[in-house]
């Protein structure tokens, strides 16, 4: 720990380095505040959630829970964009800075945080920096990846043959740990920390805000300090180990600070005496009591430390006002075991929760935590394999057991750790090659180290409005939110007002992914699917999770309806094509939103523009028209037909392009003409449209290489729309069959085309049909089998009657009656018999 | 060792053995040549030297890749289970084992090599047939196999390629490895022989085979299993390559430098073509053949010979290209013209890019045939 020891104007502040989420050191840290009892506990936290430490320190809050904080850059202070921000603090019980809180509580210590507001931190970082890391995980508060990403971690990793910063720290700091004097115990940790400081460009810093806040916290400090100045009194100040170098060079003065950079050499030294220490073993390491970090040598080393002039350079440039409060949001969640974990890629804090939740809860009775935990967990995955796998044995586990023993005893670790009891579980639980068929053990024991627990805050909690608009609306609908037993509602959307309402608010509260509700029966309009049904069935469920998912997007409205609008806006903003922005449409369309929709349409409008995708409009188009003929059963007053129509525009103006597509797209390109033919004939639309439409079906008839099928389907357009006869379109069906044998070839699927658009040719005359019978004698048997399929498909389209008519037809050109081709003459099993003996007879003359 | 192609493990790093031997302070189990620590530092290497004799030995890091393993692999054997390495051909788990028996037991060579034809009393003990017929069944007319002597003198009985046997003869196995202890009906009373603390067996099998003779789960369960992953990254592959190649060509007394920028170029096209992706971001076809570090090895040492007895004592990158064809086109025709692909994509680039020997390599596709 770093002292600075009292004066005249500052009482004594101690600086407790720590790392988030550690049972050790939120052992020491606990044990030093009652050692020390100092007059005030400072945290490290943005300052702004000191009203949340009663509700966070209160008995029936459990963890693991999180501090929400949000912001709305409305004032554009960030970015042009005005966009919405929040991150994640978690906390679990062994926390370092909920220990420090909690034994604040029961010894009646005041307590706060000291770090600059969640805004103010977003001001201070450079774009993709710090807090502002455009990352698809959840942003974290906790900044331990500055002690674990830098160049002299991976050397110290190489060198003590460790994989990664994790089991390092586990090595050093956990395991041996609790045994350790508190004051040695974060002396060690300063030293490190130092290390890892000097191992991070400044720059870098820089960019993830880290200065900006470290001179903030400084300022707290010393306020706290100068406030119990002249009395015999302590300010204890927990904050994560990197930040403790930086604070100790600002509140002792510059000179300190440029002395840092110059005994680095020494450290190095020392942090390599810690290693062999530890090598030793704890016994022989505790005798030598050692002091690091307050003994740092004088010689201030006179080179123009850079740190210096920058760090006076960011307190000048530190003159921008603050950040508005009312645009910033804090607020206590639950949280989970499985979020906080950082091996689910919340990059921050220790890995396996569960597994270290019940280190801290042997900790204070056990003088062997790790064994006994280690012992549990390969129990519990062992029992866990054998109800899933069947195979494993107790001996099994026994070897597993005497596997983390033995590996932590090669390792030169006082107990088994996480990572022996991974590798044992490897390697006495899997039988065979370890692949993703045999990693079902491992699988396991990742999980149960992990943990489930869920955490619950006090009733006295404060939530977001949007949580009290949630009951309100859930009591305007009757809804039960008390019990978390499943319900279910059945909706006549259509004819009941207010079930079209509460299908409005199910629908809402689906978009921001609560989990509340589920609807399991009804139309379904994004997939166009059952869309006959009159009624909806959803059912329901309320649980904590529902609170903290609207806690989580409370920073996009104070209301439910607020919420969606932000978040459909935010969406919005992203590269969609027409299709998904459609799709969004009729998600809001479901949702039932009107108001402020403006931008939404403007929106769709740009991306309708600039979407090239023939099939996208398309389906864009499909969905847009599906809602504009159910607008009026929704009781939505959404306008589609402007977006339709430039989608219209849009889609003539690409189908010249569209002549050579390949067979598979066949269907949605037909499926496309026709909707086209649809809207160009809606009333309302200037004959224009559908001149255009023509216009580009003839010039797609013009290219020589166009689709067979897609030809077909053009070319019954045309002729329905009377721009064609039907002599011509023979003339064309001619053109294929008499073509070279590929063309003979697309016949089949031209047909499928037309019969798709022009069915009713069929039974104008008998052209077609002798013209079909004609093209069934120049194909060979063989030829007509591969053929089949194809064909069949174009005599899909007919209904059955029409298919006899045809057939009937088809008779009358050969000169039979529609009777006579339904029945077939039977062969009586003599004659056939017969017949064989017959060819045996004349095969064996031949021979 | 000038009377070896290869010196067995024991005899090429025997001084370091015995230095390490003589430096060690660990406690030792029963029969061990050396604690669990040493046969860690054996294997892993360190970076103090260790004094012996008046010299100081620097023991090298003779296993690349994955630490975790090598530690469980010790604390395995230490143990009552049998040790199984699993993987693809050419991950270094023989070289694995026979690091493990040498540094445990002193000896590398008490070994079965199991093939299809391979039968128990090979495994377990056979008789001299004229003794036997003179004197009848005795200690004496018995001709103890591996698993015998193994059990006998308490050292490490190692099973190579366990799944190239019958799957009966595997299970023969079974209960020597639960009981240890050997009956030998034919000896009576004292046919009993009782394992010495010190045994215990590795086995090796490959992944690729495993459709011959798939391991019982009986015997299975007899063992702990590692699998041994192929390395993952293409500058320790280069390591590897430098390394083993300077030892090869030291036992056959070739002057010739490891040239370290071929042994890059070999190891990115082996790990490349094993990966599927090139460090450009190019996809490329895997070919079915075996891509192993030991074969890149192979490639590399034999480049080596060529340019040292028939060329002018430099390696060309025609005769690597050469000798990639006859490592790769084994069992798929397929294969070469995988290969043809990415010279033709990614070799390409690269030539065009880095210039120099990847030029060269580039030119040498004409080889690809």
């Amino acid at each position: 720990m770093e002292r600075i020891l009292r004066s005249k104007e500052m009482a004594e502040i101690i600086l407790l380095p720590v790392r988030h989420h550690s049972p050790a050191c939120a052992f020491h840290v606990e044990r030093t505040i009652e050692e020390i009892r100092p007059a005030v506990i400072l945290v490290e936290g943005p300052d702004n959630a000191d009203a949340l430490i009663p509700v966070m320190v209160h008995e029936e809050t459990k963890a693991p829970f999180a501090i929400y904080y949000s912001y709305h850059d409305q004032s554009g202070r960030i970015s042009e964009e005005k966009a919405h921000y929040k991150c994640y603090y978690p906390f679990l019980d062994y926390s370092p800075e909920l220990a420090a809180l909690r034994a604040g509580n029961r010894l009646g210590i005041e307590t706060a945080f000291i770090d600059l507001p969640y805004g103010d931190i977003l001001a201070a970082s450079r774009e993709d920096r710090g807090l502002r890391r455009a990352e698809e995980e959840k942003s974290n508060y906790n900044d331990d990846y500055l002690l674990s990403r830098n160049a002299y971690l991976l050397k110290l990793c190489e060198r003590t043959g460790l994989r990664s910063f994790d089991e390092f720290w586990e090595k050093y700091f956990e395991l041996n740990g609790m045994q350790e004097k508190s004051e040695r115990w974060f002396d060690n940790l300063s030293v490190y920390c130092g290390l890892a400081r000097e191992n991070t460009p400044r720059e870098s810093m820089e960019d993830d805000g880290c200065l900006a806040r470290e001179s903030y916290m400084a300022k707290r400090i010393r306020e706290h300090a100068r406030r119990l100045a002249g009395a015999e009194s302590t300010v204890l100040v927990v904050t994560g180990g990197f930040h403790t170098p930086g604070l100790k060079a600002l509140l002792t003065g510059e000179e300190e600070c440029a002395v840092l950079e110059a005994v680095l050499g020494e450290r190095l030294k020392r942090a390599e005496e810690i290693i062999a220490d530890a090598e030793r073993g704890p016994e022989t390491a505790r005798t030598e009591g050692r002091h690091i970090g307050t003994d740092l040598g004088t010689e201030a080393n006179g080179d123009e430390g850079s740190p210096v002039s920058r760090e006076k350079k960011t307190e000048a440039g530190k003159t921008r006002d603050k950040v508005p409060d009312k645009d910033q949001g804090v607020y206590l969640m639950p949280y989970s075991m499985e979020a906080a974990d950082a091996l689910n890629g919340y990059a921050s804090g220790m890995p396996f929760t569960g597994f270290y939740q019940k280190i801290w809860e042997r900790a204070r009775e056990s003088e062997t935590p790790y064994e006994s935990a280690v012992l549990d967990m390969i129990v519990a995955a062992g029992k866990e394999t054998r109800r899933k796998e069947g195979y494993l044995s107790t001996y099994d586990e026994i070897c597993a057991c005497s596997m983390a023993g033995g590996l932590a005893a090669l390792r030169g670790k006082r107990e088994p750790g996480a990572y022996e009891l991974l590798d044992a579980v490897l390697s006495s639980f899997v039988k065979g090659e370890y692949n993703l068929a045999s990693d079902t053990p491992v699988r396991i024991l990742r999980k149960l180290m992990t943990g489930k627990e869920v955490g619950a805050l006090c009733p006295q909690a404060d939530v977001p409005p949007i949580i009290h608009d949630f009951q309100d609306e859930c009591k305007r609908f009757g809804l039960k939110i008390v019990s978390t037993l499943e319900a279910e509602a059945t909706l006549s959307i259509f004819s009941n007002k207010k079930h079209r309402q509460q299908s409005m608010f199910f629908n809402r509260m689906q978009y921001l992914n609560t989990a509340f509700a589920r609807k399991i029966k009804g139309p379904n309009l994004q997939l166009k699917k059952d869309r006959n049904l009159m009624r909806e069935i959803w059912k329901y469920k309320w649980n904590v999770q529902v609170n903290a998912a609207l806690i989580e997007v409370s920073v996009y409205g104070a209301t439910i309806e607020e919420a969606v609008v932000s978040l459909v806006k935010e969406e919005l903003k992203k590269e969609l094509g027409a299709k998904e922005s459609a799709l969004l449409l009729t998600r809001v369309f479901e949702m039932g939103l009107r108001d402020q929709m403006q931008p939404v349409f403007a929106r769709a409008h740009q991306l309708m523009l600039a979407d090239t995708d023939f099939y996208s409009i398309a389906e864009a188009l499909k969905s847009l028209m599906m809602m504009e003929e159910l607008g009026k059963l929704y009781g939505s007053a959404l306008e589609f037909g402007e977006l339709i129509a430039i989608g219209c525009r849009k889609l003539t103006g690409l189908l010249p392009s569209m002549t050579r597509i390949k067979d598979e797209d066949l269907e949605s390109c037909m499926n496309a003409l026709k909707l086209l033919y649809r809207i160009t004939g809606r009333e309302g639309m200037r004959g224009q449209e559908r001149e255009d439409y023509i216009e580009a079906l003839q010039k797609m008839t013009l290219d020589g290489e166009i689709n067979a099928g897609l030809n077909g389907c053009v070319h019954g357009i045309l002729y329905g729309s009377g721009q064609e006869t039907a002599e011509e379109i023979e003339t064309v069906c001619k053109g294929y069959l008499k073509g070279t044998e590929e063309q003979l070839f697309s016949t089949a699927q031209f047909f499928r085309g037309l019969f798709f658009t022009a069915r009713d040719l069929v039974f104008i005359g008998e052209q077609f049909v002798r013209m079909l019978d004609g093209f069934y004698g120049t194909v060979s048997q063989e030829e007509f089998m591969e053929l089949l399929p194809k064909l069949r498909m174009a005599f899909a389209y007919f209904t059955p009657r029409e298919i006899d008519r045809i057939a009937a037809m088809a008779a009358g050109i050969h000169g039979k009656g529609s009777g006579d081709i339904m029945e077939r003459q039977e062969v009586y099993p003599d004659w056939y018999a017969y017949g064989k003996e017959l060819d045996g007879y004349v095969k064996a003359q031949l021979i | 060792m000038e009377q070896y192609i290869k010196p067995p493990v024991e005899i090429r790093y025997r001084e370091e053995l015995e230095a390490l031997k003589a430096n060690d302070g660990g406690n030792r189990p029963e029969n061990w040549q050396m604690s669990p620590k040493a046969v860690r530092t054996f294997i892993l290497g360190s970076q103090k030297p260790v004094p012996y004799n008046g010299k100081e030995y620097t023991i090298e890091k003779k296993y690349f890749g994955n630490d975790a393993l090598v530690e469980r692999c010790i604390v395995t054997l230490a143990g009552n289970r049998g040790l199984m390495l699993v993987g693809e051909p050419g991950t270094a788990k023989t070289m694995l084992s026979e690091l493990l028996s040498a540094a445990i037991s002193g000896v590398s060579t008490n070994t079965i090599q199991g093939t299809a034809g391979t039968t128990e009393d090979m495994i377990k003990y056979s008789w001299n047939y004229a003794l036997l017929l003179a004197k009848g069944p005795s200690r004496e007319a018995l001709v103890p196999a591996p698993l015998y002597v193994g059990m006998e003198k308490g050292i490490l009985t190692r099973f190579e390629e366990i799944t190239r046997t019958p799957a009966e003869i595997q299970d023969s196995l079974i209960s020597v490895l639960s009981d240890k202890v050997l009956n030998v009906p034919e000896l009576g009373d004292e046919g009993f022989l009782f394992a010495k603390p010190g045994f215990n067996v590795i086995g090796t099998a490959n992944t690729r085979d495993k459709g011959v003779n798939e391991m019982s789960s009986a015997l299975k369960r007899r063992f702990n299993f590692e699998t041994v992953m192929p390395v993952r990254e293409a500058g320790l592959e280069k390591r590897i390559i430098v390394s083993e190649v300077e030892k090869l060509a030291a036992e056959s007394h070739m002057a010739m430098e490891v040239d370290e920028d071929v042994a890059e170029i070999l190891a990115s096209t082996y790990h490349e073509l094993r990966e599927g992706t090139s460090s450009y971001g190019h996809r490329i076809d895997k070919p079915s053949a075996v891509m192993s570090t030991a074969e890149a090895v192979s490639v590399y040492y034999q480049t080596m010979i060529t340019g040292y007895y028939y060329g002018d004592g430099t390696l060309s990158m025609d005769s690597l290209v050469q000798n990639l064809v006859g490592a790769i086109s084994k069992e798929n025709k397929d294969d070469l013209e995988k290969v043809k692909g990415y010279f033709n994509t990614v070799i390409r680039d690269k030539s065009s890019k880095e210039g120099g020997l990847w030029k060269e390599y580039y030119e040498a596709r004409k080889w690809l045939r």
